[in-house]
């Protein structure tokens, strides 16, 4: 059986760490495909009920960057 | 959670890298058997219990509560955490009872809760008009969710 793929809501704020993931992609720098970014202006943007949600829809984990 | 900066992009790898690794050794979860726990979250954080907890936290952690008591961030952390807790078992209760257990005894096999917490805190339920004591049957007592 090939390995598990699990899929993971990744919230990343504007200015950090999605500048950092895009930077990544620039940089061609590997990582594995299994995140589901959301770009969002602010960490502080985030509500838990939000990675409550992520995992009510079938997420296997939730990354909180900023 | 992760800090990474907009120049960080090797840190952004490591921290995605650490990630699904630590997803992949914890397997798949599955939403479906934690539905209960999932719904019972989520009328924790959307209560407005976490909210008045959260909003008077600076107020409490710089000034100090309205007896004059000093707490540091950690204390406050440590009550916020107790509360959060038993808000989130009454809510699990609350589903329990909403999924048809409606004796405490099924509660605790449903919830994984001792039967002693769930009578205490059905208690205190009864009383913020949560749930509604029915009567006995068949000798057990029998609550129905408001």
């Amino acid at each position: 059986m090939a390995e598990f793929e699990p899929k993971i809501a990744a919230f990343l704020c504007n200015w950090c760490a999605y500048a950092g993931a895009d930077l990544a992609g620039v940089s061609r720098l590997q990582y594995p495909p299994n995140m589901r970014t959301v770009r969002v202006m602010c960490s502080g943007r985030i509500d838990p009920l939000f990675i409550i949600k992520a995992f009510k829809e079938g997420c296997d984990g939730a990354l909180v960057a900023g | 959670m992760a800090w990474v900066s907009s120049a960080e992009a090797q840190r952004f790898v490591e921290v995605v890298n650490a990630t699904v690794n630590s997803i992949q050794n914890q397997g798949k979860f599955d939403c479906q058997a934690n539905a209960l726990q999932l719904e019972a979250a989520e009328m924790t954080v959307s209560g407005e219990t976490i909210r008045w907890m959260v909003g008077k936290e600076v107020e409490i952690t710089t000034k100090g509560d309205v007896y004059g008591r000093q707490w540091d961030q950690h204390s406050f952390e440590t009550v916020l955490d107790q509360v959060l807790e038993r808000e989130y078992q009454k809510n699990l209760i609350y589903q329990a009872i909403q999924e048809g257990c409606a004796a405490p005894r099924d509660i605790s096999q449903k919830v994984g809760l001792n039967l002693r917490q769930i009578s205490y805190l059905l208690a205190d339920m009864e009383k913020t008009n949560m749930v509604e004591f029915k009567g006995m049957e068949a000798c057990k007592p029998v609550f129905a969710a408001l």
